[in-house]
């Protein structure tokens, strides 16, 4: 069934249909309207869960680990500052193993204070143990709510998932969603049945205070669930496609990449306008080619390798910075082309939720291409930013 | 470089006593470090305190392996710690005992040094705070530092954070274990079984470390194992009770914080197992009757 | 009602747990959870009872247990109870906090939990400092006690501030119970826990946990120290049941603040004239509860004419 809705709308449907137990609940730009439509479904007997309106995202993230480790399938959603908030608690949930799903909004972290799209809020939090997927449609951000329970609970797996879609730019935006069946997710995504949980019937203990002679083996013991969930995603992503008849590629998604001698990596949602930018440069003679970067934790290593394995020059686009000089994604990218002998530029834009505009992203592709013809282009380029040039 | 560890239960002052030596050490002219291992502990269990002293500055920031000497303040902990483990061949021991050396079984012969520390810190400090007169065994035993210098660093030390008189105090606790210190050699008979420990590999672990009840080959691990933790060691004191006297009140029973105290024969009597009792005497305070005694839990 | 001698055997909170000699929070954990039975789920904020319940691979706990964090034992008691809930399970979520976590950091939380009147069961174990970080002054923390972020100076002797009033705070929630518990009262300290188990909703039970380092004070003293804390007036023992206000236990003759205090290291720096102010600030208390005056000989002196946190700082810095 299609319905043009929200973003917003598009996640709460996604957390009913996976007939989540548990909602706790905090507002906050451009989220809200993810839990308001919750809270209606609810109150209007359409979604049997218990919805908690929390007084904080700490408090928010603390009762939804509660929650999980007592055994409930646990949705929420923040952004910015909110996540923020929920810093300490992150890092609780996912050493834990709690498989908690909650949408980000992607939004501006303060200072400056601001309610638009930029990735330094889940940035921060990357290195937390929450798994993390960067969406660019609505339809995405529905399904991948969906997928996310399913990688989560994995028995493989057991880590939070992070859906994250643009502030604005998906959450207040309508589009057409096809809406799955209630049956088809069903069968899709059965109950949650941990093994373990707290319960009388038989107890245990779940955060349990740790000396130096175990937490060495909990860390190491929560990369390789990490690194599992690779090919974890890669499963549910075939399975999904082939009941819903939408694929998208699991950690990474590609277009036009067979034949491209010049690559840009995106994420979100400048990843749909660069395919239209990719198809009007194919026009005039430019063999370029898109990647997207979908998950961000695990990273895709071994995918992005491969995929760029043939092209002269990459750019990578970053919505947010890391002070030591590019972007998060820039810097990652790097490090897991390391040895491979391509010029790979950072291409800095959207910032504070500047509109990523297709100008720019040609910009970003004429950058490029420059590089993979050996001629001088900085390293980072900051993109429609006054007192720069590019 | 001359290396120490000291083997203590929290509340004893082992780290305390690390640091005086370190000082007393700094004060002769050397360079020395102090430092405990960093645990949770509470009053009664065990903990690890180290000192490192040389001539010149001392750059390794890792815990002591290979003592020079070991300074044990409660030979209760003898039981249940290879406390000689790593020892250097001519280390020495110090160690908090009733008995002559001759008469403690370390599981190796060794120098050993012997003081009743506890008896010294009840009568002169009142209280079983056992670090200052244990320093004074260790001065007579190794040579490594004058006693005068260690008074002046427990001056120091001690006088900074509580006061002259108490600093004076355990001064006169250091030179009082000094004079009453026996030197002579340990036995070695006994074969040291440390405690057994769970170490699973990352892969063992159960995910995220949430346990349930459980059996390991190092014992129970999960809800309720900590059973399997004897704490006696832990007292100095323990209570008697009269049975004569006793009114089966049970608010002993209710009481004990350790949960020691349990209702036996149908309900109708009461049997203290000293396995967890931890000597903190509330039984006898609250004993309407004076039914219960605390006595020294070590002759 | 149920007295000592029907309370079961078994030890929900095991022996071989590594509480210090004498533990206050030990004694009181160990009798709470006797009470509540087996259908019960309990977090546990930073503390040491995080520490002396549980040291990975062990624990003393007989029944779930769940940690994270610090400030949060409202909000994980709302989610957890929500998911027994959900799951058709009837198991009572309880949370055992320390001052710290309560009055402190853990406030919002607690408020959070009390004010939507989430049916669980919220046990403050109130030792008046931050003790499993070495003893620092908190909310809870008495007026003249020394800790060690409440030094004994040559300027300034111990906490300046008096105790917060926690009850009044967690009352104005409007929950259907709060009460004041003390371990050296223990008909009083069962039939609260027991009439807490027995009530939905927010229920709050506040205990009096004598903490033996912090107080510096004898291990064998925790209960009768408890005792001269009510009979002073230190401690009141009191519950609220739907707004209802009841003295559950009044002391004879009010005695002398000054026996308690005197009684622990924490306190016996203070001059003569800080225990007038702190017996002053206990005379008050009892006027207020019992509806009485204290005894004449300790409570005569008058009144100050102003407020006690008017400090000669303050007029310093805002004039008389």
């Amino acid at each position: 069934m299609k319905k043009v809705i929200t973003g917003d709308h598009a996640v709460a449907l996604g957390a009913k249909l996976c007939r989540v137990d548990v909602v706790p609940a905090y507002p906050i730009t451009p989220q809200t309207l993810i839990i308001e439509h919750i809270a209606d479904f609810v109150n209007d007997g359409e979604m049997d869960a218990k919805f908690l309106t929390m007084e904080s995202e700490h408090s928010v993230m603390s009762a939804a680990a509660a929650a999980s480790a007592a055994g409930a399938r646990v949705f929420t959603a923040t952004s910015s500052q909110g996540l923020a908030f929920m810093y300490e608690m992150l890092y609780a949930t996912a050493p834990m193993r709690l498989p908690i799903v909650m949408a980000n909004a992607n939004r501006t972290l303060a200072a400056p204070p601001g309610i638009w799209c930029e990735y330094n809020d889940s940035m921060g939090v990357r290195d937390s143990g929450w798994l993390q997927v960067y969406v660019e449609d609505n339809q995405e951000a529905l399904d991948m709510v969906i997928q996310s329970f399913r990688i989560a609970e994995d028995k493989r797996v057991l880590l939070p998932v992070m859906p994250c879609l643009d502030g604005f730019v998906l959450t207040h935006t309508v589009e057409p969603v096809d809406v799955p069946q209630q049956e088809d997710v069903d069968s899709f995504l059965s109950p949650y049945a941990p093994d373990i949980m707290l319960d009388p019937a038989r107890p245990t203990m779940i955060g349990i205070f740790m000396p130096a002679e175990y937490i060495m083996e909990l860390r190491r013991q929560t990369m390789g669930a990490v690194e599992s969930a690779k090919k974890v995603i890669g499963e549910i992503n075939d399975e999904f496609a082939k009941v819903f008849g939408r694929n998208y590629g699991g950690m990474i998604d590609t277009y036009m990449m067979e034949d491209a001698e010049v690559a840009l990596v995106t994420m979100g949602t400048v990843t749909s306008t660069s395919r239209e930018v990719v198809d009007e440069l194919r026009k005039v003679g430019k063999k370029v080619g898109l990647v997207k970067l979908r998950f961000f934790r695990p990273f895709p290593v071994d995918e992005l390798r491969k995929a760029l394995s043939g092209v002269s020059a990459v750019g990578v686009f970053d919505r947010s910075i890391s002070y030591h000089g590019g972007g998060p994604a820039f810097n990652e990218i790097q490090s897991a082309l390391y040895g491979m002998t391509m010029p790979v530029v950072n291409h800095l834009a959207g910032i504070g939720g500047r509109d990523v505009t297709r100008e720019q992203i040609i910009k970003m592709f004429e950058i490029t291409i420059k590089a993979g013809k050996g001629e001088k282009v900085n390293t980072i380029n900051w993109h429609n930013t006054r007192g720069e040039t590019v | 470089m001359f290396e120490v560890r000291f083997h203590g239960r929290g509340g004893q002052g082992a780290v305390m006593a690390a640091q005086a030596l370190a000082e007393a050490a700094v004060i002769e002219g050397n360079y020395a470090v102090a430092f405990p291992f960093f645990g949770a502990e509470r009053r009664g269990a065990p903990v690890l305190a180290f000192t490192r002293i040389d001539a010149k500055k001392i750059y390794s920031k890792t815990q002591v392996y290979s003592p020079d000497c070991v300074v044990v303040l409660d030979d209760s902990l003898l039981d249940t710690i290879d406390v000689v483990a790593g020892l250097k061949p001519g280390g020495s021991v110090v160690i908090n005992s009733r008995d002559k050396p001759e008469d403690i079984d370390l599981g190796i012969s060794v120098k050993t040094a012997a003081v009743d520390a506890t008896s010294v810190a009840l009568e002169i400090l009142k209280a079983p705070i056992t670090n200052t007169a244990i320093l004074g065994a260790f001065a007579k035993a190794t040579g490594i530092i004058k006693l005068e210098s260690l008074e002046e660093a427990i001056k120091r030390r001690f006088g900074e954070k509580l006061g002259e008189k108490v600093a004076e105090r355990n001064s006169l606790a250091a030179r009082t274990a000094y004079g009453k210190t026996v030197i002579g050699k340990s036995k070695g008979i006994k074969k040291l079984e440390p405690k057994k420990q769970w170490l699973p590999t990352y892969q063992e672990l159960p995910a995220g470390g949430s346990l349930v009840e459980g059996k390991t080959d190092a014992g129970l691990i999960g809800p309720g194992s900590f059973i399997e933790n004897k704490v006696m060691g832990w007292a100095t004191f323990r209570p008697v009770r009269d049975r004569e006297k006793c009114t089966m009140c049970l608010l002993c029973w209710f009481y004990c914080p350790e949960g020691t105290i349990v209702r036996i024969s149908d309900r109708g009597d009461l049997m203290t197992n000293y396995d967890y009792c931890k000597g903190c005497g509330v039984c006898a305070n609250e004993c309407p009757v004076d039914a219960i005694k605390m006595v020294r839990a070590r002759v | 009602m149920i007295t000592i001698k029907d309370l079961p055997d078994e030890n929900l909170f095991t022996a071989g747990h590594t509480a210090c000699p004498g533990c206050g929070v030990a004694m009181s954990i160990r009798n709470a959870i006797r009470v509540l039975g087996k259908d019960t789920s309990v977090y546990v904020p930073a503390s040491c009872a995080v520490v002396f319940g549980t040291t990975f691979p062990y624990g003393a706990w007989k029944v779930p247990f769940f940690h994270t964090a610090f400030e949060n034992t409202g909000a994980c008691l709302t989610g957890m109870q929500a998911a027994f809930e959900k799951k058709g399970k009837k198991v009572t979520a309880v949370g055992f906090a320390g001052d710290g976590g309560t009055y402190d950091i853990g406030l919002q939380s607690m408020s959070g939990a009390a004010e939507r009147n989430d049916d669980v069961i919220y046990i403050c174990l109130d030792n008046e400092a931050y003790m499993n970080t070495g003893i620092q002054r908190s909310g809870g923390t008495p007026f003249g006690a020394w800790t060690t972020t409440t030094p004994v100076g040559t300027k300034v002797q111990g906490n300046r501030r008096f105790k917060k009033n926690l009850g009044e705070i967690v009352t104005a929630h409007e929950i259907p119970y709060y009460a004041t518990l003390s371990i050296g009262h223990p008909l009083d300290f069962i039939r609260k826990v027991e009439k807490a188990k027995n009530i939905k909703g927010f229920r709050f039970l506040h205990m009096f946990t004598p903490c033996i380092p912090g107080w510096k004070m004898d291990p064998a003293k925790t209960v009768e120290v408890t005792k001269r804390a009510v009979e002073s007036g230190m401690w009141t023992l009191y519950e609220v049941e739907n707004g209802e206000k009841k003295i559950t236990y009044k002391p004879g003759k009010m005695k002398s603040v000054r026996d308690y205090l005197m009684m622990q290291g924490r306190f016996r720096h203070m001059s003569d004239e800080d225990i007038k102010k702190l017996q002053m600030w206990v005379c008050k208390k009892w006027n207020l509860y019992y509806k009485e005056k204290g005894s004449p000989e300790i409570c005569e002196i008058a009144p100050p004419e102003e407020h006690h946190a008017v400090t000669e700082e303050h007029r310093e810095m805002h004039g008389p």
